[in-house]
């Protein structure tokens, strides 16, 4: 294992690093499997970052590999400024994580697990126990034994044990499994209540549209690689430009696009033309587009962008539609 | 769900210094430990089966004895005394208190990791020695009082249920008797002594005429009926050769051997928790676990501790079963088929091997699950 370790900040490790997680050239093998592949990420403090991909992308064990429940196979990784594994006690003192469904002693309520759990942590952990189960509104069935808790309540004592360390970090892996639509939004609030409160949380969904509400920054993994990063609003901006089009004469307007060197792929649909434009295509390319037709004596009734979606620019950038990235 | 966040929301970062608590040391806290004893504690199944057979299994057997022998007295002994204080200990404390107090350590050892309890444990930051170290003294904290509490319940009703008279090859005589004690008591009831004590020496003996003596090679003096003369002098023999079987047999068990059974009780009581936490840490699960301990305690142990196998005699000192078989208190029936009046039949005889080589033995089997149960912690993945 080639591990080696990231610098703490100068003033103090945990505190003045500009990045809540940091690594470089991560990799992760299972056998001729290379789960994660040279993960480069970059998550910035007090923000939500999505950690998006699709089934087997790896999301998971790079979660995995960065709280320190599996080892690397090579590159450095640090967390709250700490290098990990290094000082990886020093890094988890400030982090909470649920990694795959969270699950607990069935026999025992969810108060005593978190006292299991609140034990393992400093001893300001315990005082934590009931606001933590308060603020996930696990308060009334708080002394019930896990056994009859449902999933989604299981997800709220998960949530529970994460704010026992009172962290600066968390990590959440699906929170959103098996919440109904009610607990999803408060489930949301509560995440972006957190992030309010100057913590760093980093989810990993395949919930692309909770994901586009929750969070400020996105990674896009892929086959073991980050693919894309950075904010929604930029990220989407580099997406390719979907136009509908209303037009006089639809398969005449359609011939005369195919025939541009705008590298547009048009179809007739149902709503009239759909021209998609792509990757990095300018707002010049729109009009373009409108000033073709109409030198072509075609009547233009309506020209609409339609607004790219973090689902329409993952199903692009991922390998569910053809794996080019 | 609300969202009540923990600390009110002015606007300000409620995020707090990391906390110096040392979580990287391997030494586990209080909290640790008492926390996972409440985790063992509320496994009723298991808890259940740890009283049953610690305490259950005993109180029973003592209550049938004392409830037979109050209503028929002629035909049922005393519910306590020596015989039944041996007969316990080595059948049911000991061999099932072993077995269960290993299944108590394999359900240590891998609740964790089955109720998915290891991954958020191992996200505190704590460090993994600690998380498993705190489970040795939790689980002993556990079981050791119910193994205690059914040797106490044993040893209060063998004392204070214990035959008035000693019974001796099927002759009640009194207790307690010195060497020319028992001579004079022979010489006054020779027809019980000649009739059923053993005696295998040369001395040519007289026996009444209405028994048929020992056997074997013993010479029966002259054809005629003996005088009461003869008869005494041969039951004087009797018992001089009987006198040591004799003092080791007691009405109840003394002070002394009660003590040094009770610890060597909790002593195999604590293996069998150690192992079984260890084992089954290093396996990951339960199941297959527990039934390696119980081949190990009823199979292995007693094959190892009586054949002598060519080759083999060192690896067979090895087992902690034997090992504890030769600290076992002198007093004690061998454990798996000995003599329950106490003593060790002839024949019955384990490999040997000196204490301190037995002491070193246990400790090594203590020491040595410890770190392979520890190092697995470390280096599983959660």
């Amino acid at each position: 294992m080639t591990i080696t370790a990231t610098s703490p900040g100068t003033d103090g490790p945990g505190v003045d690093q500009q990045w809540a997680v940091e690594t470089h050239g991560l990799v992760k093998r299972f056998g001729d499997n290379v789960a994660v592949n040279g993960v480069e990420l970059l998550v910035p403090r007090g923000c939500a970052f999505g950690y998006l991909g699709p089934n087997g992308a790896g999301k998971t064990t790079l979660i995995r590999v960065l709280l320190g429940l599996t080892r690397a196979d090579a590159g450095t990784m640090s967390l709250l400024g700490y290098p990990v594994p290094k000082q990886r006690d020093d890094a988890l003192a400030r982090v909470g994580a649920i990694v795959d469904e969270p699950r607990f002693h069935g026999h025992l309520t969810g108060r005593q697990n978190l006292q299991i759990l609140a034990a393992a942590r400093e001893r300001a952990a315990r005082d934590r126990i009931a606001p933590a189960l308060e603020r996930v509104g696990l308060q009334h069935r708080a002394n019930d034994k896990v056994s009859k808790y449902s999933m989604g309540m299981r997800q709220r004592l998960g949530v529970a044990a994460c704010l026992l360390g009172d962290p600066q970090l968390l990590i959440l892996d699906e929170p959103m499994n098996g919440l109904d639509p009610a607990g999803m939004r408060e489930m949301r609030d509560m995440i972006l209540s957190l992030v309010a409160e100057g913590r760093t949380v980093v989810l990993s969904s395949h919930l692309l549209d909770e994901v586009e509400r929750t969070c400020d920054a996105v990674a896009i993994v892929d086959r073991g690689n980050v693919i894309r990063q950075g904010s929604i609003a930029e990220l989407l901006a580099g997406a390719s430009v979907e136009l509908q089009i209303e037009c006089s004469e639809p398969d005449r307007a359609r011939g005369i696009l195919d025939a541009t060197r705008l590298g547009a792929e048009v179809a007739v649909g149902p709503n009239g033309l759909e021209a998609k434009l792509p990757l990095g295509t300018g707002r010049e390319a729109i009009a373009e587009v409108n000033r073709q037709l109409v030198e072509a004596g075609i009547s233009v009734y309506r020209l609409q962008e339609v607004q790219a979606s973090l689902e329409s620019w993952f199903l692009q950038v991922t390998s569910r539609l053809g794996g080019s990235e | 769900m609300t969202t009540t966040p923990i600390a009110p929301p002015d606007g300000t970062s409620v995020v707090t210094a990391a906390p110096t608590d040392h979580r990287g040391s391997w030494l586990p806290t209080l909290s640790l430990i008492t926390t996972r004893m409440m985790e063992l504690r509320r496994r009723r199944g298991l808890m259940i089966a740890l009283l049953v057979v610690n305490i259950g299994i005993p109180a029973t057997f003592l209550i049938v004895r004392l409830v037979a022998h109050a209503v028929a007295p002629r035909s049922y002994g005393p519910a306590g005394g020596y015989s039944v204080f041996t007969g316990l200990v080595a059948v049911i404390l000991y061999v099932f208190g072993f077995i269960v107090a290993a299944v108590v350590g394999c359900s240590a050892g891998s609740t964790d990791l089955t109720d998915g309890m290891f991954r958020h444990l191992v996200v505190t930051g704590r460090s993994r020695v600690a998380l498993y170290l705190a489970r040795i003294p939790a689980g002993l904290a556990v079981v050791l009082p119910i193994v205690a509490a059914g040797f106490i319940l044993v040893c209060a009703v063998c004392v204070f249920a214990a035959p008035t008279k000693d019974s001796y090859s099927g002759v009640t005589l009194p207790a307690g008797l010195t060497l020319s004690g028992f001579e004079q008591w022979a010489a006054a009831h020779p027809d019980e002594v000649l009739c059923n004590f053993g005696y295998s020496g040369n001395a040519a003996i007289s026996m009444p005429s209405n028994c048929t003596g020992p056997g074997g090679s013993v010479q029966i003096k002259g054809s005629s009926p003996p005088t009461a003369a003869a008869l005494r002098a041969s039951a004087i023999v009797f018992a001089q050769q009987d006198y040591q079987s004799y003092s080791n047999t007691f009405l109840k068990p003394a002070n002394s051997l009660m003590i040094a059974t009770g610890l060597w009780l909790l002593l195999e009581a604590t293996i069998g928790f150690v192992v079984g936490l260890g084992l089954s840490s290093l396996l990951g699960q339960r199941t297959i676990a527990v039934v390696l301990m119980i081949v190990l305690e009823i199979i292995l142990t007693p094959i190892f501790s009586r054949s002598r196998i060519p080759h083999l005699i060192n690896f067979q000192r090895g087992f902690v079963g034997l090992a504890m078989a030769h600290i076992e208190p002198p007093a004690l029936p061998l454990v798996f088929g000995g003599d329950m009046n106490g003593g060790r039949p002839r024949g019955l005889q384990l490999v040997p091997e000196s204490t301190e080589v037995a002491i070193i033995v246990i400790v090594a089997w203590l020491v040595f699950w410890t770190v392979i149960g520890g190092w697995r912690m470390v280096t599983r993945d959660a």
